[in-house]
């Protein structure tokens, strides 16, 4: 574990000066500096979480707007260990980066880390962390507006006044978050019933939600809506919903999205009505926006949040969309949000 | 027999009817054909590596890797169809291979290398945790996926496999019975009738009792074994197999739930009918016990913490009744 | 020294369930002097000695110790109070993960004023010392798996010395122990006599009671069936009162047997080794005996396949004989019945009748499905050839005295027709009437086959066999008919030197 750690950390490195050596300067004058010299600028991302598809896209999306500005990105990732991360961000610092990401982790270990990088004079974003420091943008992806759009669907589709199934395992940071909305949304509409409640991160997720999704629906068999703000629970109460032969009796609103989702919302007759998603692409390509405007001398705002798109089952059945590219090509709301955008800014999608 | 002897030996299975009775009683649309149906479902996976694990049990070993053989054989499954855009019928036979494979490889450390069961079968969970995310670069596996090497893969679960999850048979009442029940049903009794009624069911209990015992009246000891762990890697990849069908795709998971369920579910078997040894017949009223607690508990809107507090504690009872009411209970 | 006992039972009774096992039993012990307790398996004695180690709790009567009621909650609490006992099984009274030297001292690592933290040097001296003091010449840093098993029981002993006992109880402590090791007991009991000890001594075997006793009580289905004290201590009344009938003295028609069923030649066990050649007749009765560790096991496990010879051939009923496994050797009818009943024998998760199926079930089985039926059919038969004491075919082994247990094993092996029987102390831990039983059994079917049983008890080879091989050094050094025995020869061989050691 050790050794390939610090291997990694070494490869790393070497391959960054690699780069660096290797770059050509691009031009790029009606852009403020020090991006008017784009090839001089080292930034670093330090990440926390970088297993799943979620992480992966994440990457994507940095990757993505740091090579449309020209800078030079070092990745770090310390495999969800926290001290490592803040030494990784030590590391950072002695390489003399300009800019640093800062991508998930913990409170504890973070805080002092972000605050000798912005003692170092780095300018520093973080995104899904809270660092508690006020010269440190947060990138957020909002849960709450995840939650509201899936429920302003559901209230569009089914009316103000229905049965409610709704998943949810407290203590989870973001289904803390999206629940403080279905808490609202049940007083803003008293119509709403709340039959039961229920969840589970037994893993796989989706095999230990469809049973305990199955035991709701013969208990509750005239629940109309679900609401699953996970894309995981979501495709679990879509199986017990096939299998108690209900698909066309109820729907299910739910946030995030894949590939395998998209499938599941196209089937005949599915169940899975509207997901409501943040393109975690293009929260990455935001995370490094925002860098860049502190970098430039602008204010990105303390609070940059990434708005989420409302993708409903006929979205993707008129657009014939298939997997995750395929959506983010044919809705441009999902592929790029004007967050952090001066004019100077290159977008990675253009 | 003394009161004592009918406590031990009929105890848990009075409680399972009256835990049955309470339902009915407290929870509307508990007692009904479909909610029955839906118990086994819900049970059927566990079940189905929990009857795998018994085998091991009845050598005197211990299988840990099952819920990772079960979640691969789910990746492997995934990945023959979508990424290699294979049938059914290869999918299945890759699970199997895989789940057999896996049990030799486990037999082959714990008889001939002498690593202790727990530490081999601890190894291979954690090597197969790794494995599955090996081909996909930690992705998990649907239609339409991108692979690392940035083209996507077309392949799509067949009707056929997804049958395997979604089928239900009629059982005087029409589309009732899906799948995974039959399985469960139809391999819980095999392994009852190998174990309770061949003469290699027979010698694997002797094994399991005095090792030297039954080396010494001729028994292949060490095949006898490996065998065992080859049954837990096949049942677990059945297992796998229904999963995946069920879900419909291939998700990275370490199956540690299915695990600890499923050895709960053959530990509680030690205390049906006083067996106070594993038997096939105990580990499927076990897993029943827990598939109509937790069934009775999320119908009655029991928060998910509950239900892992009522397992435990059906756990502790069962053990209690084994170890220390009954007077036979020396492993 | 003494006239009062030091330590006095008195009416004391014990029953499990419906079963009386104990119905009042008187026993005093007396400072300085070795009490002999002899009974047949069932007799009560365990359950007598359970009673007094404070294993289980008496239904009614009284004990004393020392004038004062002594009533133990525990083992802990009997060895406390100065009762301390050697059980029969080996492995209760070591603890197989520790060391020898920390076995040694592990009684003073528990109760009040036990030191908190471990001083190894400290352990080392105590253990050094409790060795010296029995004699044991062993390494204190072995562990104890490594030990044999005579070495283990000489651990437990000096373990159980460390107490300074008032009252020392030894069950059959000899039943693993070769003749010096034995005679190096019998020297550290003689001195605890001297020392003013009282000691219960349980055996079966007349070499030590003949040895020792200073009094013989005789136990009889839970009741003392007679006291034997008055010098010189009549043996054969004694043995009469236990078994409640007078057995007389068993001698052997030597019979000659008609064809070779085994042979083998240049037979070489162990490195070193002198190979030897052996070969076994139809219908007759073979034992090799010898001390402990001499190669005797050694030989069985090789007849039956479970290890392989370093050099020689074997011949069985004509064919070349060369098993790779037990299993092999079954399918070529050569069957032991291996000693030590419990380790290499029983399944105590099966009862009678699955224990006796267990190496045949192929034959009682039709397409894998083994046929119940028939093999309770089978045990039943076997339960009354043998005289088997116990309710039914079903029940459970270990509600079976180790004498009947002992049964059910050589029961097992001889449902099936066997050219090569094997027997390895197919006596041991067995009472005298089971013995008698087990060998007359033995004798009486072994017409059709070779027979050939492993003792280290000589009067258990003269009792039963036809010829006698004795065994020295992993390798037989003499062969005797069993017809007016040269004894001063055959003991000498056993002893591997001309010098008398073993009666």
């Amino acid at each position: 574990m050790d050794f390939t750690r610090r291997t990694f950390t070494r490869l790393t490195m070497t391959l960054a000066g690699a780069t660096m050596l290797g770059l050509t300067p691009s031009l790029a004058q009606d852009k403020p500096a020090p991006f008017d010299n784009p090839g001089n600028v080292k930034i670093a991302l330090v990440r926390y979480l970088s297993t799943g598809d979620f992480f992966q896209a994440y990457l994507s999306g940095v990757e993505s707007q740091a090579k449309a500005l020209g800078v030079d990105l070092r990745v770090f990732d310390s495999r969800q260990d926290a001290a490592l991360q803040a030494d990784m961000v030590d590391q950072a610092i002695a390489l003399g980066v300009q800019g640093i990401v800062i991508q998930h982790g913990l409170t504890e270990s973070m805080k002092e880390a972000a605050q000798r990088a912005v003692d170092a004079g780095i300018k520093v974003v973080a995104f899904d962390v809270n660092v508690e420091n006020d010269k440190i943008p947060q990138i957020e992806q909002s849960d709450r507006d995840l939650a509201r759009l899936a429920l302003e669907q559901a209230v569009k589709d089914n009316g103000e006044a229905w049965k409610a199934g709704y998943v949810y395992v407290a203590g989870i940071a973001p289904l803390d978050r999206r629940n403080e909305t279905w808490v609202e949304f049940k007083q803003k509409y008293p119509g709403i019933n709340e039959a039961a409640m229920f969840g589970t991160l037994d893993n796989p997720i989706a095999n230990s939600v469809a049973n305990q999704a199955r035991s709701v629906l013969s208990a509750n068999p005239d629940i109309k809506v679900m609401f699953a703000p996970y894309d995981e629970f979501a495709k679990g109460v879509k199986i017990a919903v096939d299998e108690a032969g209900l698909s066309k009796d109820i729907k299910i609103y739910s946030a995030d999205i894949s590939t395998s989702d998209i499938a599941a919302m196209r089937e005949t007759d599915s169940a899975w009505a509207a997901t409501a998603a943040t393109n975690p692409a293009v929260v990455g390509q935001v995370s490094v926006r925002a860098l860049a405007m502190l970098l430039a001398g602008e204010d990105p705002g303390h609070n940059v949040i990434v708005p989420p798109t409302l993708i409903t089952q006929k979205d993707l059945n008129d657009n014939d969309i298939k997997n995750m590219e395929e959506l983010s090509a044919k809705m441009p709301q999902f592929a790029h949000a004007d967050v952090a955008m001066p004019a100077w800014m290159p977008n990675p999608n253009k | 027999m003394t009161s004592r002897d009918i406590a031990i030996r009929y105890g848990f299975l009075a409680l399972l009817f009256a835990l049955i009775g309470f339902f009915a009683i407290s929870a509307e649309g508990f007692a009904s054909p479909q909610s029955a149906v839906f118990i086994f479902q819900s049970v059927a996976i566990t079940g189905i590596l929990a009857l795998g694990v018994t085998a091991t049990l009845v050598v005197g070993g211990f299988d840990l890797s099952i819920g990772s053989v079960a979640t691969s054989a789910m990746m492997a499954a995934a990945y023959v169809m979508v990424v290699l855009e294979q049938n059914a019928l290869v999918a299945i036979l890759a699970c199997l291979l895989i789940g057999a494979i896996v049990g030799l490889i486990n037999g082959f450390l714990i008889v001939y290398t002498r690593v202790p069961d727990l530490l081999a079968t601890l190894g291979m969970m954690f090597l197969l945790v790794g494995l599955q995310r090996i081909p996909t670069e930690g992705r998990s596996i649907a239609t339409g996926m991108t692979m690392p090497d940035g083209s996507v893969a077309n392949g799509k679960f067949s009707d056929a496999f997804l049958a395997l999850g979604r089928h239900r048979f009629d059982f005087f009442i029409p589309n009732l019975v899906p799948v995974s029940v039959v399985v469960l049903i139809v391999l819980a009794l095999l392994i009852w009738f190998f174990l309770e009624y061949t003469r290699f069911g027979r010698m694997m209990y002797a094994v399991g009792s005095n090792e030297r015992a039954a080396e010494l009246a001729g028994a292949p000891v060490k095949a006898y074994k490996i065998w065992a762990y080859v049954i837990s890697g096949i049942f677990a990849s059945i297992g796998g197999i229904l999963l995946a069908a069920r879900l419909g795709r291939g998700d990275i998971a370490s199956g540690n739930n299915l695990l600890l369920d499923s050895v709960a579910a053959a530990l509680i078997g030690f205390a049906v009918l006083g067996a106070a040894k594993p038997n096939a017949f105990g580990t499927a009223v076990g897993a029943l016990f827990v598939g109509v607690l937790l069934q009775g508990l999320t119908m009655m809107n029991a928060p998910y913490y509950t239900q892992d507090f009522v397992k435990g504690a059906v756990l502790v009872v069962a053990l209690v009744f084994t170890f220390a009411l009954s007077n036979r209970g020396k492993r | 020294m003494a006239e009062d006992a030091v330590f006095r039972v008195a009416g004391l009774r014990k029953s499990f369930g419906p079963n009386q096992v104990l119905g009042g039993v008187d026993l005093d012990l007396h400072s300085g002097e070795v009490v002999v307790l002899m009974g047949a398996n069932g007799a009560g004695k365990s359950t007598l000695v359970k009673i007094v180690s404070g294993v289980y709790r008496r239904d009614g009567g009284q004990m004393m110790l020392a004038g004062f009621d002594y009533r133990p909650e525990s083992p802990a609490e009997a060895m406390r109070a100065g009762v301390v006992t050697v059980h029969q099984n080996i492995n209760d009274g070591v603890v197989a993960s520790l060391d020898v030297a920390t076995n040694l001292t592990l009684d003073r690592l528990n109760g009040a004023g036990a030191p908190l933290f471990l001083n190894p040097r400290r352990i080392r001296r105590e253990a050094r010392a409790v060795a010296e003091r029995m004699g044991l010449h062993m390494s204190l840093d072995a562990a104890i798996p490594d030990l044999s098993l005579a070495d283990r029981q000489m651990v437990a002993i000096a373990r159980a010395m460390a107490h300074e006992p008032k009252v020392l109880i030894l069950d059959e402590p000899t039943s693993s122990l070769s003749s010096a090791e034995a005679n190096r007991l019998f020297a550290l009991i003689d001195r605890l006599r001297e020392r003013g000890v009282a000691i219960l001594y349980i055996s079966h075997r007349m070499s030590d009671i003949r040895r020792l006793a200073d009094r013989i009580v005789s136990l009889r289905d839970g009741q003392i069936a007679g006291v034997f004290a008055d010098r010189p201590l009549d043996y054969e009344a004694a043995v009469n009162a236990m078994l409640g009938q007078a057995m007389g003295r068993r001698t052997i028609e030597p019979r000659t047997a008609t064809g070779t069923v085994f042979s083998a030649e240049n037979l070489k066990l162990a490195e070193g080794a002198r190979p030897f050649s052996l070969s076994l007749g139809d219908g007759e009765v073979v034992a090799v005996t010898g001390l402990v560790g001499v190669g005797k096991t050694a030989l069985a496990e090789t007849l039956f396949g479970a290890r392989r010879p370093l050099g020689g051939s074997m011949t069985l009923k004509g064919s070349v004989y060369a098993p790779a496994s037990p299993g092999e050797a079954i399918a070529g009818g050569a069957f032991l019945v291996a000693k030590d009943r419990s380790e290499n024998g029983i399944v105590s998760d099966f009862n009678v009748y699955e224990n006796m199926s267990l190496p045949f079930l192929r034959r009682l089985s039709t397409f894998g499905v083994s046929r119940r039926r028939a093999e309770r059919a089978l045990a039943r038969r076997q339960i009354a050839e043998l005289g088997i004491v116990c309710r039914s075919e079903r029940d459970d082994m270990t509600t079976l005295s180790g004498g009947n247990q002992q049964k059910v094993m050589v029961a097992r092996w001889m449902a099936q027709g066997a050219s090569l029987f094997m027997l390895d102390e197919p006596f041991q831990g067995v009472d005298i009437a089971a013995r008698h039983d087990i060998a007359a059994k033995l004798r009486a079917s072994a017409a059709g086959r070779a027979t050939l049983i492993f003792v280290t008890e000589l009067d258990e080879a003269l009792e039963t066999a036809d010829r006698i091989l004795v065994m020295s050094e992993h390798t037989i050094v003499g062969e005797h008919v069993n017809a007016g025995i040269d004894m001063d020869r055959l003991l000498a061989e056993v002893a591997g030197q001309p010098v008398r050691g073993a009666a």
